[in-house]
């Protein structure tokens, strides 16, 4: 621990400000969500949770999240490992593309999939001919989801293996190991913590994107509605306990999130003093 | 396009990379550019110059900008507070943090909305006793973006702080520097750059935010209605060209500031290592 | 195994190696000869060149241009894994999530021996390194010196004919580091296995190696063993870099020494010098200089004596038993012999005086 040196008024100043601050904007609507859902009592809250499209909706929110999640955890540790154990041309630009998706808003990001898949693009004749729909469905849905995250396991990983260098995969290489049985026992054992969060990170964003979804869904109820865009639907309609029981859903997510986060952070800072 | 390593993967993992990234980001953004030399450049201009969409931008970037400064401000405190200061409740204030990368952001966009209406439990008050309303008015869509944006600035700040050695402080304790002329010749610099780059990152963000600002903002032309919700409308509306220019300047946008970052950063790192 | 060849008595041979890493040119035309069964190191300062010269031995780089034939095969176009090689890293590159056992049974696993068979090679192993009981220890609960042994025994396990070490030593307290060196070449002095290893500690490359190459800005100044470069360094860089040298360029005011060439310059080494109280010398009492004693360091089993010499701060070192010598105290100084280097021709000069009589150092 840091030595503290401010004895004075300002530490408590600068702590009472933290927390008034975290409290107004964070914790404020996080509790207000908790109150207004269960405004109703108990069976009202059971009833907007358990509604059919409410459910269809969940459903359709967890399918998107897994892909989303599957492929850019696979391409998240390919694109890692790829910018740290190799030198090569190009190598920052490659990250910087990796990277873009987090600058770009995602209604532009909902639109530049319109624009490519839709019935105005190039594509739409040969996909059309195939019988394969993806704006405005579930397709759609998936790539918007695997666009917005698609930094958020890489970004994770590069800083710890870039920490860890390449020496033991150089080690291991020598004595003949391959790809596969290098990354399994040497490397992973090393990102094994900060993989779980990117993957956690990954899951909470895919299930809470809102924006890109919304414009790719084309909001068939209950077809190709996701959590977010019904608890919007609900909103719009005035039905705010519904609203705020389905959100609730959402928060107790984050919540587990969070926790997570701290858990798993903890760990990966403990094996890395360990090993050292 | 590589220099041959011993560690195997170099061609399978850029390999997934690449694809990857060709098919969700390259292509589609592409397709944006395709779809733009499209248009006729007066098309293009008289669009993005309406003076709706101008206010557009406009109410889009006061706001991102208004919210940054007050994030770049507490974003400090907290890092400060984080880094410096042993108190109970620490661990949760740094888990709560992240809170906003957690939850949905449509789902804090009708928390924040609700609770801050005339009716709602902090807008009654702020009306009844000030006469200011917050949902529906600008001050509504920098209150949503401060909660959007405050985790940037904290987690840029925040490695940097630690990083620091407190002999510095020490050392200019010793040579006579009170408390807050040390803060503001010694360690303010070394985590100028930082904020810089914190305060960048959430203003980009802020400025493309859709899901927590739509339903604050009240959408009120030329008042409270942002640039990701003038592409939303005009893709409403199928008019795909009106909804890519905004679009591209929106892109533009945000190339300009993510470069002035850039450059800052790289001007401060040529200092630093002291290369000319 | 080996192969009928002209020079079988070459193991490694490098010829005309050339490596860039962007614009920086890290060998320069290295040409290299290691015979086998000989422990070999590379010497030179940081930036010279040597880590490079490992590393593309051990295919971990490849070099722009030349040939590189271990065992009279030529291994450009063979992977590091399959050279038959056994490598220690500057750092050990432990696998630190794998304990001691698993790091040496890594290599065999790989090679899918049977569980017996690795089973009895680790532990043999751990007795050769006198690691027994660490088995299952995690590289992070192991002490440097450990560390070390078992990234030895890591690289020894596949039981590789070429052993190659970068930097050994260098990440080891001075007290240990001493002690293993002389564990080293008697592990590898008995197990009769060619070695390499990169060092920029002189003390250690030549108390350790049968032969060193000395490596300058990319380029291989001179190959020879310990005492070859002692006394015959080919390069002025080697006669300076060995040895703790000082440069003069007024030597032909020193009693007894001529200058020949035009740009010559002479390198005088503490070894060369004899410092004695007035009086004290009788076998030398016509040949001696005086000079005034202006620094004395104690160096634990001798005495550093610095003497100002016709401008020139030279050292010699003296024994503790001898008679005190102060600071400020004017002394005889005998100087045996300098080397004179004009260009890149050195030639080793005696003191005048000494003609008849033959000298030892």
């Amino acid at each position: 621990m840091k030595v503290e040196k401010d004895k004075g008024i300002l530490k408590y100043i600068l702590i009472l400000l933290s927390f008034t601050f975290l409290a107004v904007f964070l914790l404020l609507p996080l509790f207000y969500i908790v109150v207004t859902a269960l405004r109703d009592g108990i069976t009202g809250y059971v009833q907007a949770v358990t509604d059919a499209y409410a459910v269809k909706a969940a459903l359709l929110t967890i399918r998107a999240t897994f892909w989303a999640v599957a492929v850019n955890t696979v391409v998240g540790v390919a694109a890692a490992w790829c910018v740290t154990k190799f030198a090569f041309k190009g190598k920052k630009l490659l990250s910087t593309f990796i990277d873009l998706p987090v600058t770009v808003s995602p209604i532009i990001a909902g639109l530049i999939y319109v624009l490519t898949f839709g019935r105005q693009g190039d594509l739409y004749q040969y996909l059309d001919a195939w019988g394969i729909q993806i704006i405005f469905a579930v397709p759609g849905i998936v790539l918007a989801t695997i666009f917005v995250t698609f930094p958020f396991i890489s970004r994770e990983l590069i800083p710890v293996l870039t920490a860890q260098g390449t020496d033991e995969e150089e080690a291991a290489a020598l004595m003949g190991a391959g790809t596969f049985t290098i990354f399994r026992k040497v490397t992973l054992p090393h990102i094994k913590w900060a993989l779980l969060y990117g993957v956690v990170l990954c899951t909470a964003r895919a299930m809470g994107e809102f924006g890109a979804v919304s414009v790719l869904s084309g909001h068939l109820r209950g077809k190709t509605n996701t959590l977010p865009l019904y608890i919007e639907l609900l909103y719009q309609g005035y039905d705010f306990t519904g609203a705020f029981a389905a959100s609730s859903i959402l928060v107790i997510m984050a919540v587990i999130v969070l926790i997570l986060r701290l858990v798993l952070e903890q760990k990966g800072k403990k094996d890395q003093e360990r090993n050292r | 396009m590589k220099q041959k390593s011993i560690i195997p993967g170099f061609g399978l993992s850029f390999g997934i990379t690449i694809t990857a990234l060709s098919l969700v980001v390259l292509i589609p953004l592409c397709s944006l550019v395709v779809f733009t030399s499209r248009l006729s450049w007066s098309e293009f201009w008289y669009t993005v110059t309406r003076p709706r969409i101008l206010s557009g931008y406009y109410v889009s970037i006061s706001t991102a900008f208004t919210a940054s400064l007050v994030n770049a401000g507490m974003g400090l405190v907290l890092a400060w507070v984080l880094v410096r200061y042993d108190f109970p409740g620490k661990r949760f204030l740094d888990g709560i943090i992240e809170l906003p990368f957690a939850l949905p952001t449509a789902v804090a966009g009708i928390s924040l909305t609700h609770m801050t209406t005339t009716n709602g439990w902090v807008g009654r008050i702020f009306y009844d006793l000030f006469g200011i309303r917050i949902a529906y008015t600008r001050l509504g869509i920098t209150i949503a973006l401060i909660f959007i944006g405050i985790p940037f600035v904290v987690r840029s700040v925040q490695p940097v702080l630690e990083k620091i050695d407190i002999q510095y402080e020490e050392a200019a304790f010793i040579l006579g520097a009170d408390r807050g002329a040390t803060f503001r010749k010694v360690i303010f610099p070394e985590i100028l750059p930082s904020l810089i780059s914190g305060f960048t990152l959430a203003f980009a963000r802020s400025i493309g935010e859709y899901g927590s600002v739509v339903f604050i903002a009240g959408n009120t032309p030329y008042e409270t209605e942002i640039a990701p919700l003038l592409i939303m409308s005009e893709l409403q509306e199928f008019d795909y060209a009106a909804a890519t220019s905004i679009a591209l300047v929106m892109l533009g946008i945000a190339f300009v500031i993510l470069s002035v970052n850039a450059f800052i950063q790289s001007v401060v790192s040529r200092r630093v290592s002291g290369l000319a | 195994m080996s192969q009928s060849g002209a020079d079988t008595a070459a193991y490694v041979e490098l010829k005309g190696i050339n490596k860039h890493f962007k614009d920086y040119h890290a060998s320069k035309d290295v040409n290299i000869t290691i015979p086998r069964g000989k422990l070999v190191a590379l010497l030179g300062p940081s930036g010279s060149g040597k880590t490079t010269i490992l590393r593309m031995i051990a295919g971990l780089e490849n070099p722009d241009s030349g040939e590189i034939w271990i065992d009279g095969r030529k291994v450009n176009n063979i992977p590091g894994s399959e050279r038959g090689i056994g490598f220690v890293f500057q750092s050990y590159a432990l696998f630190r999530y794998m304990t001691v056992y698993d790091n040496i049974a890594f290599g065999l696993r790989i090679k899918k021996r049977p569980e017996e068979e690795i089973k009895n090679r680790v532990k043999e192993l751990l007795s050769l390194i006198s690691c027994e009981g660490l088995e299952k220890r995690y590289p992070s609960q192991l002490s440097g010196g450990q560390r070390q042994r078992v990234a030895f025994a890591r690289a020894l396990a596949p039981n590789p004919q070429l052993l190659l070490l970068d930097e050994p030593f260098a990440a080891i307290d001075a007290k240990v580091r001493l002690e293993l060196r002389t564990w080293l070449k008697e592990m590898i002095t008995r197990l009769r296995i060619t070695s390499i290893f990169v060092t920029h500690d002189q003390d250690e490359a030549i108390e350790v190696a049968d032969e060193i190459i000395v490596t300058n800005q990319g380029r291989v100044e001179q190959a020879g063993t310990p005492r070859e470069l002692y006394m015959h360094p080919a390069t002025s860089f080697v006669a300076k870099f060995i040895g703790n040298s000082i440069e003069v360029k007024n030597f032909e005011q020193f009693r007894f020494f001529e200058k020949s060439g035009k740009d010559t310059v002479a390198i005088v080494r503490p070894e060369h010098v004899r410092v004695f109280k007035k009086g004290e010398s009788v076998q030398y009492s016509r040949s001696v200089e005086e000079a005034v004693v202006e620094d004395i360091i104690f160096r634990g089993s001798s005495l550093e004596i610095r003497v100002r010499l016709h401008g020139n701060l030279i050292s010699s070192s003296r024994s503790i038993t001898d008679p005190m010598i102060e600071i400020g105290e004017t002394v005889d100084v005998f100087i045996y012999t300098l080397f004179l280097v004009d260009g890149d021709s050195i030639t080793l000069v005696r003191n005048q005086s000494l003609k008849e009589e033959s000298v030892f150092i």
